[in-house]
């Protein structure tokens, strides 16, 4: 019997597979993997990218980061603090329910709860000051003031199913919403609540091994063409390489910029690269007893403009992007490259060794000052080398500069109790537009309004403030850049972050498939095209 | 009888030494690297350590490519424009102070612990001898690694981290020597004569112990280089500006498959020779020391 059956089922396999192409599987190699499965539990690249292909956000960004539809087919800002999205009405969830505004409720109701997120999405949510749904498939959201934002950060967070976690009665609060108890991120680990409106589901997970998703079938946008995908995280770069070389995997995420050449000669081997949205910059702390400053009597000499000045002139942007990054990246002047929401075109910076020697020396300072320059060294692409070449051009005018390179966790927490002077570190436009670093960045600390909350030099300019702050207010889009530009004038003359360079991100995959690089870095397999037959 | 006599113990140990040609060689080679390592300000051209001599556009020169400071970089340089001939030199003076100052402080510790805990006997020596079992029962890469990432960086607490996961070969090799001396009838004799404690131990059991310790401190040393190696090559070690021989190695190993070579090979032979050479002669004193095996 048992036979019989073993049999008939083989029989069953081999009519199935006669009859269809065979199962097309994309493996793509990922230098990272999710904290979590849970979209809302920690604000981070890989999570984030695992997200995107299960839950789907209201809006969504193309390659180049402009705002494009998602769940919503269109939005308008009906006055300056009232926002009405249409929703798509094609829309069904993993399970077959169908999408509503209800889930849009449930989901801004779940951010808040979640248990011991490290880095939450309720910055993204905080604007959000009431929701009305008039029909299931529109939504009003109210903001206490004006917040041109909205649509930008609502493609931050994920969408997930109201009725896969009893949610279907909960309603908005703004002081908090009420539920009987809220979904852990363990549901979503396991499995149980991966119930998205994305092109791919869940299928199997198993933690520093692989993530497996299957296609979609009644997924409402374009159809990816894969029947099977499966993430491996190998987070070491060689690996990583050879795992592609080897044929292990069909595509992976930045390859390191040392093996670029080799890969190019390779013919079994394409690139896709692209500018991304990320600066790498050095930090200039200017609290009143310097950290890591020796040499100077207790006196902070950052906290003078021609000090700081003198080392920005210091750095050679184009040596390092030629020499350190082998070529990808780009030297950077601001926050954000050319071409993105924001960028003041008429922001410069330049080298001058001899002119920043003559600046330390006015300062007081001939003979200069002994400096620690903490860097994270497995975060950013080449990031303890950049730091290395930095503390070299800093020496030759004069400051000697010693490196402290630790991993992440070390650098940051040491980073945020503002344990070091000067830190290189990188920035991430997640909205895509100019008001994201300086609002982190630059901005006097506020925790309440989300300002400065990567602002670790003690900096505070209230006018510069005060500028941000009209800009965020101002929902007319070409007003608001140039209020944007004239506050990157600002701060870029305080010279408080010197900017080195942004990223360029960069996929290998095997000859014949092809991806469209992201301005956002993430790797998308519903993106990747394979080659025609 | 007579020519035995006048034979002191150290020469006759010198002459048996000399009988195998290769630990000569290695006594050789480590002679002449130590030298190296100790005058590198002299034989090196360039002071890797001191950066304003570096020029990152020099980064990833091949080897024979002339410098832009007149001299030419006979193994090229690294992805900072560091020379590597001299940074070898200094890299292994890193190394050896690092390995010859941990397996000194181990041996020190290790040899107090170890001979108190032979002499004093019961609970005493009960006590200790578990505590060395659990401290052997770890890996020391995985001590190394916690203790560092509780110190932080630096040369001195890579010693003082090195040291904490050695001292306890000591203790348990003093501690069985001392153990078979403590029975011998010159000790039973010197308690007799009611000596002090630290007298009986320091000059009567210690120099009776000390030939496997030699032997064992010999190898450990290319163990202590070995292992600060490893912790440098994962980043815990020294800082990144004054690179030893294993941090050396760490960052010339992503440059592995883009075809730059030497940035990792040079520096992996100068530690390969240095601890092959270390070998050897921690070899050949076990040999000649070891009474079971002469004659």
């Amino acid at each position: 019997m048992v036979f019989r059956l073993l049999g008939l089922a083989t029989a069953a396999a081999i009519l199935a597979g006669a009859g269809s192409a065979p199962a097309a599987t994309l493996t793509i190699g990922t230098s990272a993997e999710p904290s979590s499965l849970d979209p809302h539990y920690h604000n981070l690249g890989p999570n984030t990218r695992a997200r995107k292909h299960v839950f789907k956000s209201l809006v969504g960004f193309d390659a180049k980061m402009r705002l494009q539809p998602e769940l919503a087919e269109s939005w308008r800002a009906v006055d300056d603090t009232t926002w009405e999205f249409k929703l798509r009405r094609d829309v069904k969830f993993h399970d077959g329910s169908p999408f509503t505004a209800q889930d849009v409720v449930y989901t801004v109701c779940r951010i808040p709860n979640v248990a011991n997120s490290p880095s939450s999405f309720t910055v993204y949510t905080k604007g959000i000051a009431a929701i009305e749904m008039p029909d299931p498939h529109t939504l009003v959201i109210k903001t206490a003031k004006p917040y041109p934002l909205l649509p930008a950060e609502l493609a931050t967070f994920g969408i997930i199913s109201a009725k896969a976690a009893g949610g279907e009665q909960v309603t908005f609060d703004k002081a908090g919403c009420k539920a009987d108890s809220w979904p852990t991120s363990q549901a979503f680990n396991d499995g149980t609540l991966m119930v998205g409106t994305g092109p791919f589901k869940h299928k199997e997970y198993v933690k520093g091994g692989r993530q497996v998703l299957e296609r979609n079938p009644d997924y409402w946008g374009p159809k990816p063409a894969w029947d099977t995908v499966v993430f491996r995280p190998i987070t070491s770069d060689g690996p990583r390489v050879a795992a592609l070389l080897a044929g292990d995997v069909d595509m992976i995420e930045t390859p390191p910029v040392q093996d670029m050449e080799r890969l190019k000669g390779t013919p079994s081997v394409t690139l896709a690269q692209a500018q991304s949205a990320r600066v790498i910059y050095l930090a200039l702390g200017v609290q009143d007893t310097p950290p890591t400053i020796t040499g100077t009597d207790g006196k902070n000499p950052l906290k003078d403009p021609r000090v700081r000045e003198a080392l920005s002139l210091a750095v050679d942007r184009d040596a390092i992007v030629k020499r350190v990054m082998q070529g990808v990246a780009e030297p950077a002047n601001q926050f954000l490259p050319a071409g993105f929401f924001g960028n003041n075109p008429d922001v410069k910076v330049h080298t001058d060794a001899a002119k920043a020697k003559k600046l330390l020396e006015e300062a007081g300072y001939p003979k200069g000052f002994q400096l620690t320059l903490g860097t994270p060294n497995d975060r950013y692409i080449n990031d303890d080398k950049v730091a290395q070449a930095v503390a070299q051009m800093f020496t030759r005018i004069g400051v000697q500069t010693k490196v402290d390179a630790t991993t992440a966790n070390v650098f940051f927490s040491k980073r945020n109790k503002q344990e070091y002077s000067v830190f290189l570190a990188g920035w991430q436009a997640d909205s895509g537009e100019m008001s994201s670093p300086l609002k982190a960045l630059v901005a006097t600390p506020i925790k309440d309004k989300g300002y400065g909350t990567t602002n670790y030099t003690s900096w505070s300019d209230p006018e510069f403030d005060g500028m941000l702050e009209t800009a965020l207010a101002t929902v007319d889009d070409a007003q608001r850049e140039k209020l944007l530009q004239a506050a990157v004038k600002r701060a870029m003359d305080a010279t408080i972050i010197v900017p080195l360079h942004y990223e360029v991100t960069v996929w290998a995959m095997k000859k014949g498939l092809s991806y469209e690089p992201r301005a956002d870095q993430y790797t998308l397999a519903a993106k990747v095209v394979p080659a025609q037959p | 009888m007579s020519a035995a006599r006048e034979e002191t113990p150290l020469r006759r140990l010198a002459r048996d030494f000399a009988r195998s040609r290769v630990a000569v060689i290695g006594l050789a080679v480590l002679v002449l690297v130590m030298l190296a390592a100790v005058f590198a300000q002299v034989v090196a051209p360039q002071d890797p350590y001191d950066l304003a001599q570096l020029d990152i556009m020099d980064s990833l020169q091949p080897p024979g490519t002339a410098g832009g400071a007149g001299w030419t970089y006979w193994l090229g340089t690294d992805d900072q424009g560091r020379d590597l001939w001299s940074a070898i030199f200094f890299g292994l003076r890193t190394s050896l102070e690092v390995g010859i100052l941990a397996t000194l402080i181990a041996l020190a510790v290790g040899v107090a612990v170890g001979m108190l805990a032979a002499y004093a006997g019961g609970a005493v020596d009960g006590a200790i001898m578990r505590l060395v079992d659990i401290q052997l029962s770890f890996p020391a890469i995985l001590i190394a690694l916690i203790l560092l990432a509780l110190l932080g960086k630096g040369v001195d607490k890579v010693i003082v981290a090195l040291a904490a996961v050695q001292w306890a070969y000591y203790a348990r090799t003093v501690r069985g020597s001392a153990l078979v001396e403590r029975r011998k009838e010159y000790v039973e004799a010197a308690r007799c004569l009611a000596l002090p404690h630290h007298r009986i131990m320091l000059r009567h059991l210690l120099p009776n112990c000390l030939p496997p310790l030699i032997v064992v401190a010999t190898v450990q040393v290319a163990h202590a280089i070995a292992l600060e190696a490893t912790l440098s090559f994962l980043g815990v070690g020294v800082p990144v500006t004054e690179p030893s021989l294993g941090m050396l190695i760490a960052s010339g190993y992503g440059f592995m498959l883009s075809g730059n070579y030497w940035v990792a090979l040079f520096p992996g032979v100068a530690l390969l020779v240095v601890i092959v050479a270390i070998n050897l002669v921690g070899d050949r004193l076990r040999d000649v020391l070891n009474p079971r095996l002469s004659h």
